[in-house]
Formats: structure tokens, sequence, C-alpha cells
């Protein structure tokens, strides 16, 4: 309890947190509050909210494959092929995987450390792309394979994955995007909190991948 | 106010005027980040659709003034019952609660700058107001949706309705998504961390806890409609089969996702409107809300449990009675935190000193209104009952008193009551009164008579009847009553025009409110308060040694927070203060990014796919651009941002 804040000396106790200075007088002060910051930056409680929002749009077409299946008398209907379970397990296990660099990224900002940072989302955004490149190929064998147009669970299950790709790409977009500014204007806090928000979406859109991959396996387990 | 400051005050508000001084002219207005000129802007454009939309009630109401009129072609009625939905329900009372409200009085009443992010607040204004012109574009080109505000399928699929209408209701309400949930994670978020040092979450107003409640409805539920919607356009565009059975689709997966969406719409519509009516009661009643903690639960609890109350809209559908069973029960238990919220109200009222000026009015009436519509809504939480009146008048009367009556009444009170904050002048008030009564007797008028027409067996949008029917009277009652309504809105706009230029001027505190906004001058300047206030109480404005202490600060510029666009950013729970946030500058992006995006579902409209593509990735650059460095930041030191 160093140092009280002056409006506490008289009258009522005004809740303001006692051992911080008063409403930091000057940058370098607002730099120590913010390095010592209790909650969570803005944009990331902005991010997970927006996630939460993404997190309902696939909870509500996860929800719709399984209505659709079960009003159906037959899901897949009769002569649908039915989903490989090998390789999209192994890029589904990939793309999991590359939320470690992208925490380690997290990490290493918060500890201002940029070329380690920008490394790290480097690799990430490496194996996301080519992730992403080989599933958009595949989707375009799907799509010539399985004709969403042939039945609902075609169409449930082309929506499915076209809607997590769209995901993947915009993530993409983010690696890129942040690497862009990470190497043009280095790491303020601002960008420290970029980045955070970046390792954020990115948890949130693999653990979206391992549902949409169960959902779709579920004709084959 | 500034007349009374002492030397040093007076510098110390000068020096923020410096600070935060905004552009002069159209341009400061369209490149504006400032909330409450976002708030504005949400006004005038919601209030020019609820003009739109008004006229097309009346042109609804002359149509059916009498038996076999032909005034609007039976398609063009069709168009026109669509628009009046869409318009009133996502260009009207959506920006009007969020965007106008919320963007214009949460920051004020937690005592904040700005919003958390306001940049993405003037993109989501544009992004709004976009999705509006876009709607309007189908109606001015005789495409409009035209499949009613729910947009059933199988009417609504291709075979059916093969022209544009309903591509530009489903892109236009994506379009439309977008803004309402990027307001609503702005208000969230503001909320949790911009509120004053010392303004618990306990000590929150109730309003900001009802409009925490709406967006975080508007945030977990618009989801749902945007997968309906994205659905709809792959079965039209792309030949998918979601909703179409001889494929092993279902039309009732539509209706699933449309009402999951639909019924928590509801409350996101009435739950501002509620944060009004706790904020306007005790000014004028001179006490405090009794149970607060009960109405800020209350007030969460109904958004939570119109998560789970969607399926009584299908009632008639052909569900299984247990399932039809769950869901006319959980109906019943939402009744719980509304009356909570209504006896709370009535009981302030009846223990206060209540003065019956023009804004407590309104409410009064809404509480009217609100009963009416509640228990005509516990009537068809019966499924036998609803059985026999589903899609005809009566459910028409039962949700425009909720809807009209319940939120639309509120949101004119609230006009009222913050006009003289906004504007710094007080509006004429016998003129008010007047307004009040037309409207009050007008929506009577106008929507009870659709309770018995709807018994009697008339049906929801028939676009004409036959004298046989026996429905003339009532039809003539009802289309008198929304003329006389009319009268009595147009005067709502009359006297606010007028007074904006003729009224006495204000002051800052003309009523004695007990939330912060009373606190700044009126209108509020750009930086909203000279000195960041601090808060112990739930009614910061009755707290005077609290504003003296503020008083007292700004004479030392203690908290002044002037190296730039500053607030304070505290924690979630107890509001201590935990940082300095610098806020944004002003931008033309956002508006540019709207117009991009615009011009986007303009081409996917057209079915250009590749050419929308190109202007995602137009967007997608311009949205990388934004993150440009502010003027003057400096990188951290290596070793320790945080």
């Amino acid at each position: 309890m160093s140092g009280a804040h002056p409006d506490a000396a008289g009258g009522r106790e005004l809740s303001l947190a006692p051992q911080r200075p008063s409403l930091a007088p000057t940058p370098a002060a607002a730099g120590r509050v913010a390095s010592r910051r209790r909650a969570l930056p803005s944009g990331m409680w902005g991010m997970a909210l927006f996630l939460g929002a993404e997190s309902m749009l696939f909870a509500g077409l996860i929800s719709s494959y399984f209505y659709l299946d079960f009003r159906a008398t037959r899901w897949p209907p009769a002569g649908a092929r039915l989903p490989e379970t090998l390789i999209p397990s192994i890029l589904t296990a990939v793309l999991v995987t590359t939320s470690v660099p992208v925490a380690l990224a997290a990490r290493r900002a918060i500890a201002g450390r940029r070329a380690a940072t920008m490394a790290l989302l480097g690799l990430a955004a490496f194996v996301q792309s080519g992730y992403l490149a080989y599933q958009l190929h595949d989707l375009v064998d799907q799509v010539h394979s399985l004709p969403p147009q042939g039945s609902a669970y075609a169409s449930a299950y082309i929506a499915l994955l076209g809607l997590h790709h769209a995901h993947v790409l915009l993530g993409v977009l983010l690696d890129l995007g942040m690497l862009f500014w990470l190497a043009l204007s280095g790491l303020s806090d601002y960008r420290v909190t970029g980045v955070r928000c970046v390792a954020l979406y990115w948890h949130v859109v693999n653990v979206i991948a391992v549902a949409v991959l169960l959902t779709e396996l579920t004709p084959v387990l | 106010m500034a007349s009374t400051l002492s030397p040093p005050a007076r510098a110390h508000v000068e020096l923020l005027e410096r600070v935060w001084e905004e552009r002069k002219g159209v341009f400061g207005w369209v490149t504006t980040v400032d909330h409450k000129r976002i708030g504005l802007m949400y006004l005038f454009a919601s209030m020019a659709f609820f003009a739109a939309g008004g006229v097309e009630a009346l042109l609804i109401r002359t149509q059916l003034i009498g038996p076999q009129q032909h005034l609007l072609s039976p398609e063009t009625y069709d168009e026109i019952f669509t628009m009046h939905g869409i318009t009133m329900i996502f260009l009207v009372v959506i920006p009007m609660t969020t965007g106008a409200f919320g963007n214009y009085l949460v920051p004020l009443m937690i005592g904040a700058r700005d919003m958390a992010f306001p940049r993405m607040n003037a993109v989501s204004f544009w992004i709004f107001l976009g999705s509006g012109v876009f709607l309007y574009v189908a109606l001015a080109t005789g495409q409009a949706p035209n499949a009613g505000w729910f947009d059933y399928v199988p009417l609504a699929s291709k075979q059916f309705d093969p022209g544009t209408n309903i591509d530009f209701y489903g892109y236009g309400l994506i379009f439309n998504g977008i803004a309402s949930t990027a307001t609503a994670i702005n208000i969230i978020v503001t909320i949790f961390k911009l509120r004053a040092p010392g303004m618990s979450l306990n000590r929150m107003p109730l309003f900001c806890y009802a409009f925490l409640a709406a967006a975080f409805s508007l945030v977990f539920a618009l989801p749902a409609l945007t997968l309906a919607t994205i659905f709809l356009e792959l079965d039209r565009q792309l030949g998918f089969h979601f909703y179409d059975a001889g494929f092993g689709g279902d039309p009732l997966l539509w209706q699933n996702l449309f009402w999951i969406f639909g019924h928590p719409e509801v409350y996101i519509i009435i739950l501002p409107a509620f944060g009004i009516a706790t904020s306007i009661i005790p000014t004028f009643v001179h006490r405090r809300m009794v149970m607060f903690p009960m109405v800020a639960l209350a007030e969460l609890l109904v958004a939570f449990l119109g998560f789970g109350v969607w399926a009584h809209h299908m009632f008639a559908v052909g569900l299984p009675t247990l399932v039809t069973v769950y869901f006319a029960a959980t109906s019943l238990i939402i009744v719980i935190p509304s009356a909570i919220q209504l006896f709370a109200w009535i009981t302030t009222i009846l223990t206060g000193k209540p003065e019956f000026t023009t804004p407590l009015l309104w409410i009064i009436g809404f509480i009217v209104f609100f009963i009416i519509g509640g228990l005509s809504g516990v009537t068809v939480a019966a499924i036998p009952f609803d059985q026999q009146v589903n899609a005809s008048y009566y459910i028409v009367a039962h949700f425009h008193f909720v809807i009209f009556g319940g939120a639309v009444f509120p949101i004119l009170g609230g006009l009222y009551y913050w006009f003289p904050k906004v504007t710094g002048r007080m509006y004429h008030e016998g003129v008010g009164k007047l307004s009040f009564w037309l409207s009050f007797i007008g929506t009577l008028v106008t929507f009870f008579p659709m309770h018995i027409a709807g018994i009697e067996g008339m049906p929801r949008r028939i676009y004409t009847y036959t004298a046989a029917s026996g429905w003339t009277t009532l039809n003539a009652l009802e289309s008198a009553g929304a003329y006389l309504l009319a009268a009595g809105l147009l005067l709502v706009i009359v006297n606010l025009a007028v007074s904006l230029f003729k009224g006495a001027p204000a002051g800052a505190d003309p009523w004695g409110g007990d939330t912060l906004e009373w606190a700044t001058s009126s209108p509020p300047p750009a930086y909203n308060y000279a000195v960041i206030p601090t808060v112990s109480s739930a009614y910061p404005m009755w707290d005077e040694e609290d504003r003296e202490r503020d008083r007292r600060r700004l004479e030392r510029g203690q908290g002044l927070l002037a190296r730039g666009h500053e607030t304070p950013g505290t924690t979630v729970q107890d509001a201590l203060l935990d940082e300095v946030l610098a806020m944004p500058p002003s931008s033309p992006l956002p508006a540019l990014v709207g117009a991009v995006v615009f011009a986007g579902f303009i081409a996917l409209v057209l079915a250009h796919f590749l050419i929308a593509a190109g202007i995602g990735g137009l967007a997608a650059a311009l949205l990388v651009a934004w993150h440009v460095p502010p003027r003057g930041e400096k990188p951290a030191a290596e070793g320790g941002a945080r």
C-alpha cells in the first residue's frame, strides 16, 4: 500500500488502485501502467468476441449438418462417396500444430523480441499457407467427385469445408498483414496486442478445424 | 460552465480543446471517429429509414382501409410489407438503439472519452448506411425483397422467386450484420474496459447493463442469420440443396436458423428500450430505481433466456409435441425476468414523486403497451391458442405492441430526454405532451383492433379482403389510427426540429439526472470530460462530493490526460485504473472501407463473383493500411513491451 492515492486522503475511498500512479501524468508513467496492466488489452477482448461470433457460425453449421443427418433416411445418400479419413486427419494435425509457433510468437512479442516474433509467425504462416494451398486444390477435386448440387449431404459437406478454408485464408492474411507491419514499423504496444490477437485467432480456428474434421468423418466413424 | 471557471481551470480546458479539435464541414463528418458524431449520423440515417418504413406502413394501411382497394398491386404489396419489416427492424430499431443511443450515451455514462474502437465504430456506421442504401436500391429498381421479413423457404427459393429480390434480402442482411456485430463488440469492450475509475460493475448504470445484454445477444445471435442467408444464397446462386426437400434438404432448417436469430432479436430490440426506461424513470420520480441488482440481473437473464425460446415461432409447423411443450415452457419462464423489471419500474414510479414530463409519459405509455403486448404474448405461448391465431392479425397486433409500443416509445421518450444534452436546448413541453397523446391514442386505435380482426380470422399479409368477410370496420379504424399515429410522430420531429433553433438554453443538467452524462456541458465537448470523473456509487451525479472533487482536480490539472486523444482503461470487474489508452485521430479510411464493401455487395447481387472477390481483396488491403502506426508512436525498446 505504498503511495496512497491523493484523492483517497480526504473523503471516501475511490477504488483507484492504491499502488498505482494517479492517472499517469507523464508518458513514462503511462508506459509503466501499461507494463503492469492487469486486464487484457481491449484488442484481445475485441478479437475474443469476434471469435465468439465465428464460433457461433460454425456451431450453427455443424448443427445444421447433424440436423439434416437426423432428418434423412440415409446419410450420406446412396451412391455418394464416403469421406477420406487419413489425409484430412494428417492435414488437420499439421494445421493444429501451428498453434505452437503462433503461441510462442505472442510470448516473444510480449518479451519485446521482434526478430523472434517475426520468425515464428513467418514459420506458422508458411505451414498454414501450404495447408491452405493443398486444401483448396483438394476442394476442387472434391467438388467434382461429390458435387454440392447432388444432395443436401454434399452441400453441407462442401460448405463446411469451404467455410473453414475461408477462415484459414483470413488467418493467413492476418499473418501476412502482421508481418508486413512488424517489418516496417517495429514492435510497439499496439503491435504486441496485434500479434496476441492473431495468435488467439489461430487457436480458435484450429480448434474449429478439429470439430469440422470430426463432423465430416462421422459417416465413417 | 465556461464562465465560472477559474483561470487555471480555463487553461486546462483550452488545452483539451486544442488537442481534440475536429475538422470542420462535411469532410469532418465523413472522417470523424468521435462517438457522438457517429451516434448522431446513426440517428439521422435511422430517422430517414424510419420515415421510409413509416410511409410503407401508411401505404399498407391505405391499401387495407376498405375492401377491394387497388392502391397497390399484390406484387407491390408483397414488396412493401417486406420492406416495412426489414426497414423497421434492421435499419431503424437496431441502429437507433445500439448505433445512435449506444454510441452517443454509453461512453458518456461510463465517463469515457470515446468507444473502445473508434475507427471500427465509424466503419460500422458506414457499412450500416451502405446496407440500408443497398436494400433501398432494390426497392427503387423494383427488385425489393418480397417474401416477408422472415423470408421462409420454399417461397424464397429460386424456383418460386426467381428474380434478384431475395438475393437483395440475403446479401443485404449479411451486409447489415457486419455493421451490427462490429457495433455490438465495440459496446461490450467499451463497457468492460473504459469505465471511469471506481465504476465497478455493481455501480454501472442500468442503461449500460441493458446495452451490454443486447450487445451480447447481437454477437451470438446474428451468426445464425448470417449462416441461414449464406445457405439461402448457396442454394439460389450455386444450386446447393440445404432447403430443398427433394434432395435431402429441409425447409424447416431455415425456420430454425432464422428464429435462433429471430427471437434473441426481439430482446435485442427491446432491451435497449428497457435501458432507456430505467434511465428516465429515476430522474423524473426523484428516487433511485428499486431492486437495482435484480433489474440488472433480469436484463441479463432476459437476453440469456431469449436464446432458448425460438421454436415458439414454429408451433404450427408440426414439431413433435415434446419439443413444442418445451418451448412453450421456456417462453413462459421468460415472463419472470420481464415481470421483475416491470414491477421494479411501477414500484419506483408509485413510491417516488413522479413529475409527468414528456419523457416520463412516453415511458408510461411504453409500460402500458408492454403489458398489453406481454399479455398477448402469454396467450400465444399457449400452444392450442397459438395454432388458432397463427399467421393472423392477432400476431401482428402482438408484436406491434411489443416492438412499436415496447421499443419505439422508449426511443421517442429517450429522444426527448437526451435532446437537451445533445443540442443544449430544451424542447417544447406542451407540444411534446400533445405528440405523446396523439401517438398513444394512434397506437391503441391502430393495433388494438388487430387482435379482434385476427381472432375473426383475418390472415397476415393479404393485400385485400372482401366486404363479406366482416373486417371492414376494424380495418377502417386501424387505418384511421395509423394516420393519427403518423401525425403524432410528425409532431415529435417538428417539435425537436424547431426546438433545435428556438429552444431555451438547457444547461448541463436540466433534469437533475443521476448518471454521468449530465456532468458535462450540453452539447458535450469532443473530449466529453475535462477531467476523468471518478465514481463511488451507481448514482454519480447525486454524489456531490465526487463532482466537487472533479472540479478541484480540473483546477490542479490532475487526470487531464491531454497528451493526445487519451482515455483511461480500467479493470473489467472493479474498474481500477489500469492504463492510459491512446485513441486514434480522425481518418478517411472507415468511409472508404464502407464504400468498397458496398461495391462488393453490388457485385455479389449482380452475380459477378470474381469482381466481388477482387473488391474483397481491396477491402483487405485497406484494412492492412488501417494499421499504419500513428504519428509519434515509438516502438518499445527491445525486451520490455509489457
